[in-house]
């Protein structure tokens, strides 16, 4: 009954090898486009359809930092804002944090909360963590308003070069969705991790400059430190540009734009590899 | 080049970890120090042995084993769920797959909604979704359940809007886990000619059941696994029968039969103290042994395989104290050539208390003519043998 005639292991010239070419990655990725909006769309819908606050969260979350922040941080610490009313400037930087908290602590868990789906049908993983980095975008989309209505409040207009947003966006984007692809292939091997996720994330808002400047940090490890959190100069970017009328700091914003886009090149090839062994640890 | 349906298997190989091992950072620290500490041990299980078949498009492969025999892990390899760790799989077209009942279905969502995302996970446009939309919800029979969120559905509806879904978006290739079984018998007959007609436009389907009957009816092709081996590939007719013969050995091997009384001989004899025959005479003798006299009430039972009879017999009976031969002739016996299993069961005739086990006592060949075989897409029962004579004109 148990004897097996085949051989007990496979020679290892068979050895099964998934090849990623880049520019077949980016074709499946676009060709699941339409998936990443059905899914955006269905994380929306199973949210609002529970919280009859709807889309004011994406509001409250943000507002509510901005708020204790201005009570009891800038009390304490003083922060120099160049002359900016505290409350535009804590958040300004609230709002690409809340977008990267969001995103992390959101897609960092879509993989785990799928995987009925990561077990049965066969589509590019990837999609779920862009969907929650999709999402996130839409609440950062909605929390604008909030920051139209302090612009009104205290009689500021944003300078013209604000034309430099687009760039900063980018770079946002991109480290954002290397961190969310990392957490979220690895929170499906280590899921304890998940439960670490809040704190760390915790812990990471205040080792950005949200609530205070960039200029806290010594100037000596300030490349080093935005290598390391490429947000600290997408925060100061927006700061420097949107409020104070000056143009980016390239000695910090150069360095973090080529880590994020690091962060984002390995983040997707690390997810990619651990994707493979998603369905027989699901 | 490949064709839209086609399966190539080419030596697959697929491993898992023989142990339990939970996905935490805890426990892999722990695994950690136990390997440096020389104690640990990285057991591998092989699921998946050398597979090789290929399926031509259009064509139906019902894939039997017993439960962990690598069914389910090579029907995931094929729908590119999992990854093998050799060898080399190739599908071609696209891939509709129903491994398990709620399949990708997402509770908090509509049954509309949930259509659509599922659509979408297959690759279908929006719109080619929406062509194809009132007939998933006519053969589902969702009505208007089909805006109400899905964790109220019955697990029976939420099978319905699965298989629906799966069958009519038109995959190449449809892949098919053992989902019937959740819905009630006439759906099932549903499923079946829905898979008939899937075949008929050209789809390639793997059905995995453990349903003999519907195997034979949609499958033309049988694979038979066994730990992860295929030992048997042809037509379906000829892998179930090897197959149900290797269950039905197992089970009488393992068949323990106590009880306070015992059963000293089962024979069945046909026409003739010959062999059994279609629409022949049948005579089963049994000898019982009991240490006291007793009223009991015997049955008796035939089987095609080791589960549900196909006819049973009952009689009650005085058992003196000693050996008592008890015979039961059939005048016609109305089963088709094959391998049949005699049942033998003893109860205390008032109470109904059991004295000796239901259990199958031998087994015993029929010959005579073969049963005729029902159209594709067609269940049937039991074999019975019926005599009949045609007119045409």
């Amino acid at each position: 009954m148990t004897e097996v005639t085949a051989p007990l292991a496979p020679p290892p010239e068979l050895r099964f090898r998934r090849r990623i070419g880049s520019l077949g990655a980016v074709r499946a990725v676009w060709r699941s486009r339409e998936l990443v909006r059905t899914l955006a769309e269905r994380e929306l819908r199973a949210r609002y359809k529970q919280a009859l606050l709807g889309l004011a969260w994406a509001l409250i979350t943000p507002l509510a930092l901005m708020v204790v922040f201005s009570l009891f941080f800038n009390r304490v610490a003083r922060v120099d804002t160049g002359g900016v009313p505290y409350p535009l400037f804590s958040y300004l930087g609230l709002l690409p944090w809340t977008f990267f908290s969001t995103s992390v602590s959101q897609g960092g868990q879509s993989l785990i909360q799928n995987i009925p789906l990561l077990n049965k049908v066969a589509f590019p993983r990837e999609v779920f963590p862009m969907a929650s980095v999709a999402v996130a975008g839409l609440d950062s989309a909605v929390a604008l308003v909030a920051l139209g209505g302090l612009f009104v409040v205290y009689a500021f207009i944003p300078q013209p070069t604000s034309a430099w947003v687009p760039l900063l966006l980018l770079v946002q984007v991109a480290f954002t969705l290397g961190v969310t692809l990392i957490v979220s292939a690895v929170v499906v091997y280590l899921r304890d991790l998940r439960h670490a996720l809040p704190v760390l994330l915790q812990i990471a808002l205040f080792a950005t400059p949200v609530a205070y400047g960039i200029d806290f940090i010594p100037g000596s490890i300030r490349t080093l430190y935005v290598v390391l959190n490429p947000l600290a100069a997408v925060i100061d970017g927006y700061r420097r540009t949107v409020l104070l009328g000056l143009g980016p700091d390239w000695n910090l914003l150069v360095p973090a734009t080529i880590s994020a886009f690091a962060v984002l090149v390995l983040g997707y090839l690390l997810f990619k590899r651990m994707e493979a062994g998603f369905a027989d640890v699901a | 080049m490949s064709r839209r349906g086609e399966i190539v298997a080419d030596r697959v190989w697929k491993r898992f970890r023989a142990d339990r091992r939970r996905m935490l950072l805890r426990d892999e620290l722990q695994r950690l120090g136990a390997r440096l500490r020389r104690r640990g041990t990285t057991g591998w299980r092989w699921a998946l042995r050398d597979i090789t078949f290929g399926a031509e498009p259009g064509s139906s492969i019902g894939l039997i084993g017993a439960n962990g025999s690598g069914k389910t892990t090579l029907l995931k390899i094929l729908s590119q769920v999992m990854y093998p760790y050799a060898g080399r799989v190739e599908v071609d077209g696209r891939v509709g797959a129903l491994i398990e009942v709620r399949q990708g279905i997402h509770p908090d969502l509509t049954g509309r909604e949930n259509v659509y995302i599922t659509g979408s996970l297959l690759g279908l446009r929006r719109k080619e979704v929406a062509q194809r939309f009132d007939e998933i919800v006519e053969f589902a029979e969702l009505e208007d359940a089909i805006d109400r969120q899905v964790k109220f559905y019955s697990s029976g509806m939420q099978m319905r809007l699965g298989f629906a879904v799966a069958a009519f978006l038109e995959p190449d290739v449809l892949l098919v886990d053992e989902a019937l079984a959740v819905g009630d018998a006439a759906f099932q007959q549903k499923c079946l000619e829905r898979m008939r007609a899937v075949l008929a436009s050209g789809t390639t389907l793997v059905f995995v059941s453990h349903d003999f009957a519907a195997v034979e009816a949609t499958c033309s092709r049988g694979i038979w696994l066994r730990q992860g081996v295929i030992e048997g590939d042809g037509p379906v007719r000829e892998v179930l029968s090897s197959y149900r013969r290797s269950i039905e050995e197992a089970a009488e091997a393992a068949f323990h039969v106590g009880g306070v009384i015992r059963l000293v001989k089962a024979e069945v004899v046909g026409p003739r103290d010959g062999p059994a025959a279609t629409d022949g005479s049948l005579d089963v003798r049994l000898v019982v042994e009991s240490h006291e006299a007793r009223s009991a009430r015997v049955f008796l039972g035939v089987s095609e395989g080791p589960a549900t009879p196909i006819f049973v017999l009952r009689r009650d009976v005085q058992l003196g104290s000693g050996q008592t031969e008890v015979r039961c002739s059939m005048a016609s016996l109305p089963l088709p050539r094959g391998r049949y299993y005699l049942w033998v069961g003893v109860f205390d005739a008032p109470s109904g208390g059991e004295l000796l086990d239901w259990h199958p006592a031998t087994r015993f060949d029929v010959t005579g003519p073969d049963l005729d075989q029902v159209p594709l897409g067609i269940a049937r029962l039991a074999p019975v043998h019926v005599r009949a004579s045609w007119e045409v004109g």
